[in-house]
């Protein structure tokens, strides 16, 4: 009855005909894209449920004869709270399994040629998404303000404020003066639950938006069967509804397995800011930009006239990392395509692309064990080695055994 | 006016009033960033309270934070964190530390030296993390040595903690001193800047 009078109104059959009944092609490798995007509902939902006792400040207060900042204070009132824990735990776990999602999707897209044209568009925007949601990741970190909150983000304003000329402003500016400044905490906070999820919302519309007006790519055994133009899948309603249902509660219910039995970030363990150090290791995704800065040589320094010179952090911290996410953004535009793409190729079609793919995901590894070199006790110049050689070894690789099928 | 000319004339009016509009958008977004460039840093400058001759040290850390350290309350291959008694700021960090006297080679400044006492800056040069004293074993280096956790450089205590390894850019500054009625103390400031430098100076 409800539905009846709805419809009279706002024309719903011909939305259910128009939109329910969209096709969506089969393949275990399209949930990636899924499991990133139901993390990133689940992070909102848990993220406002933390929203409710966080308090951003890094302003000190007395508890029971000890001084610890205001957020790290609101955080152990969050864990106290029968769920606090382990919804901040999912939050974080959430954030984790977004990154991975994202990497797996992009490699997916990478490895199967979708980027090509018509889709090069939907590539950028995918970067900015993967950009962005580091970023949130990064600006996350740093709430709690535990100890190691503040040593981490700490060196991301060492390493923004390297930056020749301009870096102090910049650094200034986006940590609100010399982290931990007090506008510090508030201005991260910001970053973190407005402006970063706006732009993230924005993004990941955008994204599924050009891919609804694109349609899916699909495999290429799809070809055979249905006619060229036409997706061969199943419904959105019911079919595609159902696995969705079950992407999202299977990822809520990992994360949720993830946050009882693996708690991260544990604010009691490290404690509030002290004057001494911790070891500090940066998240995973970031591991690899942590090797870099450990690999360049101290007097890699450029100079820049007599005020100014480029620094090791600013090769290792930014310039290397700019490159490789320019490199891969651009990935779509090294092709050139005439007729649009619209099933997957087969990776062995591009033999340079996919074993740069393969070399890049090597090199990825090889300097996020490198981010470990002390603890490894593996020499410093047998990781600059490592680094370079075992990408290439990888290239040749690959290579040869796309060679070797061709043939074949 | 025939026909044809208005139909042009329609044509130029639509191209000028859709460049007006593109103007105007631009214009009125524009001008929603200029606030922004108008945001202030919530802290105003804030200058390093300079160490002067005389200033003593006290302990930084642990459970007697706060109180004077006395030259005997330090033993040879120990080390402490300190700050200088009423400056006790974080870029004021001083890493204390007692050696033997002939231990000490160049570039340390052996006259900084007191009794076998040596200090340096905490705040490391490359990303301004507080650097830690090992006397014992760690990793590969098995001599006393000055660690920072976040980057692993190793400053050598014993050569004006000139780095060893690691991507530290400078050695860290050394700070001069002198013991007064037993206590220890600063005998000026720093012989170096503290910490890391914007734009990599």
């Amino acid at each position: 009855m409800v539905y009846g009078w709805l419809n009279e109104r706002l024309d719903l059959d011909r939305f259910k005909k128009k939109y329910l009944t969209k096709v969506f092609p089969v393949h275990s490798t399209y949930f990636f894209g899924e499991i990133a995007l139901f993390s990133f509902v689940i992070l909102a939902l848990t993220g406002i449920y933390l929203l409710f006792s966080y308090t951003p400040s890094s302003r000190l207060i007395d508890v029971g004869g000890k001084k610890i900042p205001v957020a790290y204070h609101s955080i152990l009132l969050i864990n106290s709270q029968p769920l606090g824990v382990i919804i901040r735990y999912v939050h974080h776990w959430a954030a984790h399994i977004m990154i991975a999602a994202l990497i797996l999707h992009m490699m997916r897209v990478y490895f199967s040629g979708t980027f090509k044209k018509p889709r090069e568009v939907n590539w950028l925007v995918g970067m900015v998404l993967f950009t962005l949601a580091i970023l949130a990741g990064f600006t996350g970190y740093s709430l709690p303000f535990d100890v190691l909150s503040s040593v981490a983000t700490g060196i991301g304003y060492q390493i923004a404020n390297s930056i020749p000329y301009v870096g102090s402003a910049i650094a200034k500016f986006f940590f609100a003066g010399k982290f931990p400044a007090p506008g510090s905490i508030p201005r991260l906070y910001m970053y973190h639950v407005v402006l970063i999820p706006l732009l993230l919302i924005a993004t990941i519309g955008l994204h599924m938006l050009i891919m609804v007006k694109q349609k899916h790519s699909q495999p290429y055994q799809n070809k055979d069967i249905a006619k060229s133009g036409k997706i061969l899948g199943i419904p959105l309603y019911p079919q595609q509804i159902s696995l969705m249902l079950f992407v999202f509660f299977f990822t809520l219910s990992v994360l949720f397995f993830l946050a009882s039995f693996l708690p991260v970030h544990n604010v009691e363990y490290f404690g509030p800011p002290t004057l001494q150090t911790p070891m500090v290791k940066p998240d995973w995704y970031l591991l690899w930009i942590y090797g870099i800065i450990k690999l360049i040589p101290g007097n890699w320094v450029i100079p820049l006239g007599s005020s100014a010179s480029i620094s090791p952090e600013v090769i290792g911290g930014i310039i290397l990392p700019g490159v490789i996410m320019t490199i891969i953004a651009l990935v779509p535009f090294m092709y050139k395509e005439k007729e649009p793409l619209n099933y997957w190729e087969p990776a062995s079609l591009r033999p340079v692309g996919t074993s740069a793919g393969v070399a890049f995901i090597v090199m990825f590894i090889a300097l996020s064990i490198t981010g470990y070199q002390a603890e490894l006790d593996i020499p410093i110049a047998a990781c600059r080695v490592y680094t370079i050689v075992l990408p290439i070894i990888a290239f040749f690789i690959t290579y040869l055994i796309i060679r070797k099928k061709r043939e074949v | 006016m025939s026909e044809r000319k208005i139909k042009d004339f329609n044509k130029t009016r639509r191209k000028i009033l859709k460049g007006m509009l593109g103007i105007a958008g631009v214009g009125a977004l524009g001008s929603m960033i200029v606030p922004f460039g108008t945001i202030k840093s919530v802290s105003g400058k804030k200058v390093r309270q300079k160490i002067t001759k005389g200033d003593k040290l006290v302990y930084a850390v642990g459970p007697n934070a706060g109180k004077e350290i006395k030259a005997s309350n330090l033993s040879i291959g120990k080390g402490t964190l300190a700050f200088p008694k009423g400056k006790e700021e974080h870029n004021n960090l001083i890493l204390l530390f007692r050696a033997k006297e002939n231990e000490f080679g160049k570039p340390t400044k052996i006259n900084f030296t007191n009794k076998g006492f040596c200090a340096y800056s905490a705040i490391c040069t490359h990303m301004g993390c507080t650097v830690e004293w090992y006397p014992e074993k760690q990793f590969s280096f098995d001599f006393p040595h000055i660690f920072c956790p976040c980057h692993q450089s190793v400053f050598d205590v014993f050569h004006g903690a000139k780095v060893l390894a690691g991507p530290a850019p400078r050695p860290l500054p050394q700070l001069p001193l002198m013991i007064s009625d037993g206590v220890i103390a600063a005998a000026g400031d720093f012989d170096g800047p503290i910490g890391p430098q914007p734009g990599g100076k």
